[in-house]
């Protein structure tokens, strides 16, 4: 599972030229960068090599550690201790949120290194919420030494204050857990009943024997029904009031009415109870729910999602002295200092320093922006280059990051009104039958009025709609799991259908079809004598001096060079001395006086050159590279008959590069969450049903209001929540396996459907005229369901379509000579 | 057959002590983590570096460029 072209650790490409090996069981394994090699040595002399073969594929750049390991000694501090912990006796705890977990390996990591790590008494770790429960002896470890280990593992941990730890999710599980064991054993206990009532039926009973057993079945099924069939009247219920019945009603019915009837029996000493169908019934009904539940709570939880976003930790200024507290701990007013590389924690205003500031996450904005004393900053976003002091005017959920969360939640509630096509049937269906039996009750109190209640009854058993109920969610079950094996996670199923009937695709730019970093497109060389290998090699020793993010895309040297002096000038770029010679880095005016005049066509590139001695040596154009698979995955889409978009919160000439690069027609640029919402809304009321696919903050809204969503899971952790899908690794291909499988499986869900509908079409004139024994309905009701269960399972076998190979890597954009080696990602 | 008057109303009895049991256990959080526990079995700790057979661990000490 591990075998990668990438990272062993982190599953990134390896760069070119770069030579870091881990030797893992005795075979060299290639990492990426000193930060992955250092968590693989660390995994591997603390003997957890297993970890790396029974973890799931990795999401690359997952798990590659920060370089900032002094952040953790803060919360060494008693009053930390006092914020996050709490104290018993000689023994603290506390909740953390572990970033980056994606499998059930990674808690094992945790669990077992923290509970080697001398000090830390024991460690839980919840893989559904994220979060870790350490116990530790405050004398021997603090809580900095505790978040350290696990930043040391390459997580990125986070911890929670107390109050801040209500798990709605665990709650539902455990319910869920309960009524669903309540239902299996009812079911089982039930069933052996059954068959010493069965075999009666055949070779004769002794009356009380029978009436015994009646009774027996009787007191099993009634929690079944009351308390694992709670949530189904419940939903009924809802569906009633809101007059939009769903599936929900003719299952309260079918269980309801099958109890009834049952029940009816067993006191009159009737012919047939139904007790064993009821259990079973509600039975898978309940498992379905499960198994939804459990999909479900994969997605990321969303409180977390927002406080990745923020620093851990302030340098807060009062009065005369400044002091690092807990993020949490701001009010508005408070002032607040910001190095470069840190998150803003609050929204506010600058009052002093100038500094770039990069709103990517929030705006889609991939170009930094120039902030002055008296600009407002948004919490979130990250200072780049200058030390600044901020006043607070706004901190946690009031800030614009929080209004985003909440636009997409609401934007999620309010999506186009969308009926389900099994709730749909089901309404019609439940209309009928109830017609359909008081038609039957009053034409047998005419005919014979001692059966009528009797037959009416077993019309409403015959109609149960089990193998109706149970048609779209096995199908959906069946699918989830087969597609989660081809990198697919569904958090939704009604995505399922929303996919199946898509017509366009809108796409946002940043990150989900580019790499969503910047690296060197091309490097043009003035005529120095400079080769290209030393103008970036030489770039790179600059810019490590630098946090600005297009100081990323030189981080991968041939070789390293040593640089003396290095200087970051604010807004301008970095100078310093290498191999003896001056050199400075940045825009053209600041590295030459005679600096020509940037007249060539904008391509949304940014432009950075290399000059010495007043003298330009090298330019390098800058930007966010397309995906290997792009271009091959959106020629898949267009040949399924999609129509695709793009919407990007980016600048003009950046949205054109990529469009023609990959032959979109409708590409839109600087689109704000709003347009992009108002977009996909005039899309859909024209009649399209739009999917999205986008991994941005201020995709969060849009992913919402689509009528299905897709995200990368590199996407930001707020995108995730929002998402009805999640795609894991950095390939593109799982899109186009989505649209095929979303159709595969509304296929069968028809299929199934016309079954279901077919069957109880056949029976019920026959149950009506009284005619069904009670054993052929059994039988019946059980043969149905089973073919819609086999029939579902037939989409575990699902292929994904066949990979087009390396011919993708044409997809790249053309025009690029100066790349030297382009690394391939699967 | 009349034993089964009595056997059932029994079974019935251990059943009612085993879902009890059950909601307890889960009450108590022992099912909270459904996913981690199927693979502790398969998942145990390596050999320490210390006793690895061939003694390989250690020797890639040859250190990648400072940074």
């Amino acid at each position: 599972m591990a075998t990668l072209d990438g990272c062993f650790h982190c599953a990134l490409p390896i760069p070119a030229n770069c030579d870091f090996t881990v030797e893992i069981d005795g075979k060299p394994k290639p990492v990426c960068c000193p930060g992955c090699k250092a968590v693989a040595e660390l995994i591997r002399d603390a003997g957890m090599t297993r970890y790396y073969t029974l973890r799931d594929t990795p999401t690359p750049g997952l798990g590659r550690p920060d370089a900032t390991a002094d952040e953790w000694q803060v919360f060494d501090r008693d009053d930390m201790l006092e914020a996050f912990a709490e104290r018993e006796g000689d023994r603290a705890s506390a909740s953390i949120f572990a970033g980056g977990m994606y499998c059930a390996a990674c808690s094992w990591l945790i669990e077992t290194t923290l509970t080697k790590t001398p000090g830390i008494l024991s460690a839980d770790v919840n893989p559904v919420t994220h979060r870790v429960l350490v116990t530790w002896r405050p004398g021997e470890i603090g809580l900095g030494g505790v978040l350290g280990v696990l930043s040391g593992l390459g997580y990125k941990p986070q911890p929670l204050a107390p109050d801040a730890d209500a798990r709605p999710e665990l709650v539902e599980q455990r319910a869920a857990l309960k009524r669903l064991l309540v239902a299996s054993i009812g079911m089982m206990q039930v069933m052996m009943f059954a068959v010493g009532l069965y075999s009666g039926q055949f070779q004769g009973i002794d009356e009380n024997m029978q009436r015994f057993l009646r009774f027996v079945s009787l007191f099993v099924t009634t929690p079944v029904v009351f308390y694992s069939a709670r949530p189904f009247f419940a939903g009924a219920m809802r569906g009633v009031r809101a007059r939009r019945p769903g599936m929900d009603l003719p299952v309260s019915i079918a269980i309801g009415g099958a109890y009834l009837a049952s029940v009816y029996s067993t006191f009159t000493g009737g012919a047939e109870v139904w007790f064993d169908s009821v259990t079973m019934f509600v039975f898978f009904l309940t498992l379905g729910r499960f198994l939804e539940m459990r999909a479900r709570h994969r997605s990321v939880d969303r409180s977390a999602a927002l406080s990745s976003l923020m620093p851990n930790t302030v340098t807060r200024i009062d009065a005369d002295e400044t002091r690092v507290v807990p993020a949490s701990q701001l009010v508005a007013g408070d002032r607040v200092r910001v190095r470069p590389g840190e998150a803003i924690p609050a929204d506010g205003v600058i009052e002093s320093g100038t500094t770039a500031i990069d709103e990517s996450v929030l705006t889609g904005e991939s170009q930094a922006q120039l902030k002055r004393p008296g600009d407002a900053i948004v919490a979130g976003s990250v200072n780049l280059d200058g030390v600044i002091e901020m006043r607070v005017r706004h901190t946690g959920v009031d800030t614009t990051l929080g209004t985003i969360g909440r636009l997409s939640e609401r934007a999620r509630y309010a999506r186009p009104a969308f009926v389900q096509l099994s709730d749909k049937i089901a309404s019609y269906f439940v209309v009928a039958i109830l017609i359909l039996a008081a038609g039957v009750a009053g034409a047998w109190y005419l005919v014979d009025a001692e059966r009528a209640f009797v037959v009416t009854l077993s019309v409403l058993v015959v109609t149960c709609p089990c193998a109706l109920a149970l048609a779209t969610p096995a199908a959906f079950a069946a699918a989830g799991s087969r597609l989660s094996e081809l990198h697919l996670l569904i958090t939704n199923g009604n995505a399922v259908e929303a996919l199946s009937r898509a017509t366009h695709v809108v796409f946002d730019k940043t990150g989900t079809l580019t790499r969503g970093m910047p690296s060197v497109l091309r490097v043009t060389l003035f005529d120095t004598g400079l080769d290209e290998t030393r103008a970036r090699n030489i770039a790179a020793a600059l810019e490590t001096a630098s946090t600005h993010p297009i100081a990323r895309a030189f981080s991968k040297p041939s070789a390293a060079l040593a640089v003396s002096e290095p200087k970051v000038v604010v807004g301008e770029g970095v100078e310093g001395i290498v191999e003896g010679r001056h050199w400075r880095l940045g825009s053209p005016a600041f590295v030459a006086a005679d600096a020509p005049d940037d007249t060539e066509i904008d391509d949304g590139a940014t432009r950075v050159f290399l000059g010495t001695d007043g003298r330009l040596a090298a330019r390098f154009d800058i930007g966010d590279e397309l995906r290997p698979d792009a271009r091959h995955a959106l020629n898949e889409l267009k040949r399924i008959g999609l129509d695709l978009a793009l919407l990007s919160g980016d600048r003009e000439p950046a949205v054109k590069r990529v469009a023609a690069a990959l032959d979109i027609r409708d590409a839109r640029a600087r689109c704000s969450p709003k347009d992009k919402l108002e977009a996909i809304h005039a899309l859909q009321s024209a009649g399209a049903t739009v999917v999205m696919v986008g991994d941005g903050i201020n995709d969060a809204p849009v992913l919402a209001g689509a009528d299905a969503s897709i995200a990368p899971s590199h996407a930001a952790l707020l995108a995730q929540t929002s998402a009805d899908i999640l795609m894991l690794g950095e390939s593109l291909e799982p899109l186009v396996t989505a649209f095929r499988a979303a159709r595969q499986t509304m296929r069968i869900v028809r299929q199934n459907m016309a079954w279901a509908i077919g069957y109880n079409l056949s029976a019920v004139p026959l149950a009506a005229a009284g005619l069904v024994p009670p054993w052929a309905a059994a039988i019946g009701m059980s043969a149905s369901s089973l073919i819609v269960v086999l029939n579902a399972l037939r989409l575990s076998r699902f292929e994904a379509p066949p990979r087009n190979d390396r011919a993708s890597s044409a997809g790249r954009i053309a025009s690029r000579p100066g790349r030297s080696r382009e690394p391939l990602v699967r | 057959m009349d034993i089964l008057y009595f056997l059932i109303p029994l079974g019935l009895l251990l059943l009612g002590l085993a879902v009890w049991a059950f909601f307890w256990a889960v009450g108590s959080g022992q099912f909270d983590d459904l996913d981690t526990p199927a693979m502790r079995v398969v998942m145990d700790d390596d050999s320490h570096p210390a006793d690895a057979p061939d003694g390989s661990h250690g020797s890639d000490e040859r250190q990648a460029p400072d940074r």
